[in-house]
């Protein structure tokens, strides 16, 4: 699609035996972005992702990383990215500096004065054994391990989901500062304040398809402000176009209006006399949420 | 202690549903194992004459002593099927009680599903003892089918009951031991290797202690040689097995004390802090970091290989003089002392070769361990090339027996050139050296496995498992040459033969090179951790 793409997918499709894990994913990460990548349990993140390392093999679609192949050109991308799993497994016997040194080694040297720091910021004790590590722990040497070298592309699978959130503001803290000099970020997660703090765009995944995608703005206009009025007058039911889910409670209204016609709604409700009014702005929580459904049809109407 | 037990009833009957099945495997071997001799018996020995053939040929080749004890009467049905299904019978249900028990018990606690249970209403002991119970009543279940299959294909009912008794004492036993070192092991791992290592080092003992016919008492402070003294066929002697149940309770009993005074998930040495930086840099330095503390046991175990069975070689002569059977051959002309001795030292390296596989088939298993805990993927997520990581573990899978081969075959061979029975050190070296391909060949269809299809990874075992088969029961079974010739280990040469020829070697060493490409394309082009 775009020139300076890092990431593009198209049709992506992926089986585990019969079961469909992808069924034509469609992704587009441009450089020097933030890409929020959500979805609900198993619906394919982590497949994506294990997908553009090489791991597994597309059964179906193209997919482009760095401009190579992810598949054929292993060596050459893996030396421009780094990759923390989801759920990070460690060496029982092997210390997290020596996994540390060990997994920057293979990727061809790390930085050391960021892996000072990193060791130093994420309070990170590099002396204990695999096996001692705490869920927390074992994924800040991860972390450690991913940051300290200098890559183009992060490529972050639920990296936040055993970390305290102080630990969790330091990442946040790292990867704006990764962003800041130039890298690339995908960023799988569950959590949508981490992702709304950081990226520049949104994709969500459901059942192996991309359903939404977007700049949070873009997607906020897909979302709906809901607003709870008194009024004096009652209004005609009939005339409300602007509102979506009304509900009339004698004078009491409730209802949702799409982000582009609340002006539209408020003129409508200005002549019944509003006695109070609350508006709450709209949350990509609430698009989250009604995306993750599953019995509601994915597709949002715009 | 009714606390201490919540749980386990319902805990046990889910495990059996689920591990149940991990016992199959070796109650078809076993039950296979004792039902064959009996249905094959008649068929291939049918005289007196072929009988006695038989227990010349076994006399005659001692290393076969070793493994299968002694043969105390191969001209009944029931005698031949003691022989051969005894001590290898008892030491597959070993087998199987150790890993069942290591799995349910120390194995759910590393991978965190025993956490699970622990936090339902389970009491501290319940694990532990749903882990024996398991091994018990598969124990139980392979002696029960494998000695009424036997019974109903024709073998004598008090022998035939009385053997799979023995089979399922010896299970009976070595989980007791295995309850004791998943206690002591640090994870399953080291506490699988403790338990097997124990088993290995009894059943090398008591070969030893018949063949060359040690004093008394070196079979009894031995339980694997109460388990012989029970002469199923040839005497029927049930009580030895009583030594059998004391030896359970009292190993059971330590492994609970054991396991109440120590923290869950944790063996009884505590880890120290390691080094904040790291020296290893490469897949090959991780490969040998990875398999190190193995490779360091089994280099010790192979010294005492090389000691016991050089001086094992060394009183060749007294045993095979003490053989009416060999006597006779000798007597007669059939054969000479110094064919024989060369045959032994054949015989002998290729078991040590057997022995030596089994790290190498580890090493390519303890990939696949590493792959589905996803470790693999963190190092292939890195700039290095899947090829160069699956080379890193292959060269040393191939190397570490290599290693161990030599190490066992240059102490047989010094021992026995010391020893006046006129073995010719070099002789012995060169043989060693032309076993290695051999062995090569067997764990090559470990490395085809694990990159191909890790899936059955049950299949890497079949190249050791079958050369073992065909290398030591084959000849006295009168198997056809194109049945032994799937051995590797059938194609080594005796190089002291004048018309010894290389081309087996060229042979297997094709079909190696063959497995090793199907592994490396297999392993280039699949998915990971599936
Ligand atoms: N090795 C496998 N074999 C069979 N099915 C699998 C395998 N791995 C994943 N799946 C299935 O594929 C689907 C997608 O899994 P994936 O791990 O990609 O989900 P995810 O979006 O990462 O979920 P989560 O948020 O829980 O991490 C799931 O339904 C899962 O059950
Ligand atoms: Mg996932």
């Amino acid at each position: 699609m775009s020139a300076n793409a890092v990431i593009e997918i198209a049709g992506l499709v992926k089986s585990y035996g019969k079961f469909p894990a992808l069924n034509g994913l469609d992704l587009t990460v441009d450089q020097g972005q933030v890409h929020g990548f959500l979805g609900p349990n198993g619906s394919g993140k982590s497949t994506t992702i294990r997908v553009l390392l090489g791991l597994l093999r597309a059964d179906g679609g193209t997919v482009r990383l760095l401009g190579g192949d992810p598949w054929k050109d292993v060596v050459e991308l893996h030396r421009r990215l780094a990759y923390v799993p989801g759920d990070v497994s460690l060496w029982p016997g092997m210390t997290g500096g020596e996994a540390i040194d060990l997994l920057g080694a293979l990727r061809g040297g790390l930085n050391e004065k960021r892996r000072a720091e990193l060791v130093d910021r994420f309070e990170l004790d590099p002396t204990k054994r695999g096996r001692q590590y705490s869920k927390g722990n074992r994924q800040k040497v991860a972390i450690v391990a991913a940051l300290a070298s200098d890559v183009e592309l992060l490529i972050l699978d639920e990296p936040t989901s055993g970390l305290d959130p102080l630990m969790e503001n330091i990442f946040l803290e790292v990867i704006a500062e990764a962003k800041q000099r130039g890298t690339t970020v995908l960023l799988s997660s569950h959590i949508l304040a981490e992702v709304e703090s950081l990226a520049d765009r949104l994709s969500i995944i459901r059942d192996g398809r991309i359903v939404e995608t977007g700049t949070l703005t873009e997607l906020r206009g897909h979302t709906r402000t809901s607003i709870h009025a008194v009024l004096q007058r009652i209004p005609p039911e009939d005339e409300m176009d602007a509102f979506r889910d009304v509900r009339l409670d004698g004078a009491k209204l409730t209802g949702t209006v799409d982000s582009n016609r609340i002006g539209e709604a408020m003129s409508f409700l200005a002549p019944y006399g509003i006695q109070s009014l609350t508006v709450e702005p709209p949350s990509l929580e609430s698009l989250f949420l009604r995306l993750y459904e599953t019995d509601t049809p994915a597709a949002a109407t715009s | 202690m009714s606390t201490m037990l919540a749980g386990a009833a319902p805990l046990l009957r889910t495990t059996l549903k689920h591990d149940g099945r991990r016992f199959a495997p070796w109650i078809v071997i076993v039950t296979f194992l004792s039902t064959s001799s009996v249905l094959v018996y008649p068929w291939i020995f049918p005289s007196q004459q072929d009988r006695a053939g038989l227990a010349a040929a076994v006399g005659g080749n001692p290393a076969v002593g070793l493994i299968f004890g002694p043969a105390f009467d191969l001209s009944t049905t029931d005698g031949f099927n003691a022989w051969r299904s005894l001590a290898l019978g008892g030491f597959m249900t070993a087998l199987g009680a150790i890993f069942v028990l290591t799995r349910a018990t120390r194995g759910q606690e590393d991978s965190g599903q025993a956490e699970l249970l622990a936090s339902g209403v389970l009491g501290r002991a319940s694990r532990l003892l749903v882990g024996i119970g398991l091994a018990l009543i598969g124990s139980l279940a392979l002696g029960v089918i494998a000695s009424v299959l036997t019974g109903l294909s024709g073998g004598d009912w008090p022998s035939s009951l009385l053997l799979g008794a023995t089979f399922t004492a010896t299970g009976w036993m070595f989980a007791a031991v295995a309850a004791v070192t998943a206690q002591i092991g640090s994870d399953s791992r080291t506490a699988n290797s403790i338990a097997v290592g124990v088993l290995g080092v009894l059943f090398l003992l008591r070969g030893f202690a018949y063949s060359i016919q040690a004093p008394d008492w070196t079979v009894w402070i031995n339980p694997l040689g109460w388990m012989t003294q029970t002469h199923p066929g040839t005497g029927n002697h049930w009580w030895p097995l009583g030594y059998a149940l004391a030896l359970t309770l009292v190993l059971t009993t330590i492994a609970f004390t054991l396991q109440s005074r120590r923290d869950f998930g944790q063996g009884a040495i505590a880890p120290r802090p390691g080094p904040a930086r790291g020296k290893d840099r490469s897949t090959w330095r991780l490969a040998v970091r990875l398999n190190g503390g193995p490779i360091i046991a089994w280099t010790v175990a192979f010294l005492a290989l090389g000691l016991v069975f050089g001086y094992f070689a060394t009183s060749i002569n007294d045993i095979l003089g003490n053989d009416s059977n060999v006597s006779q051959m000798l007597a007669a002309g059939a054969t000479t002392p110094d064919a024989l001795i060369a045959a032994f030292i054949v015989t002998i390296l290729s078991l040590v070769g057997i022995i030596a596989a089994i790290p190498g088939v580890q090493i390519m298993l303890k990939l696949r361990t590493e792959e589905m805990e996803d470790r693999v993927e963190l190092v292939i997520a890195t700039k290095v090339r899947r090829v160069r990581f699956y080379a890193s573990n292959v060269i040393l899978a191939l190397a570490a027996p290599t290693l161990f081969l030599l190490i066992a075959g240059v102490l047989i061979a010094t021992l026995a050139s010391a020893a006046d029975i006129g073995v010719d050190f070099g002789d012995a070296v060169l043989q060693t050296v032309a076993t290695v391909p051999a062995v090569w060949t067997i764990i090559a269809v470990s490395i085809a496995v694990v990159g191909a299809r890790p899936q059955v990874s049950l299949a890497a075992w079949v190249g050791v498992l079958s050369s073992f088969v065909l290398t030591l029961l084959g000849p006295s079974f009168k198997l056809w040459d194109s049945v032994l010739a799937f051995s590797p280990f059938w194609h080594v040469p005796n190089v002291t033969n004048s018309d010894a020829d290389v081309w087996g070697l060229l042979w297997i060493t094709l079909v190696t090179a063959l497995f090793l490409v199907v592994g490396f394309i297999g392993f280039r082009r699949r998915d990971l951790a599936r």
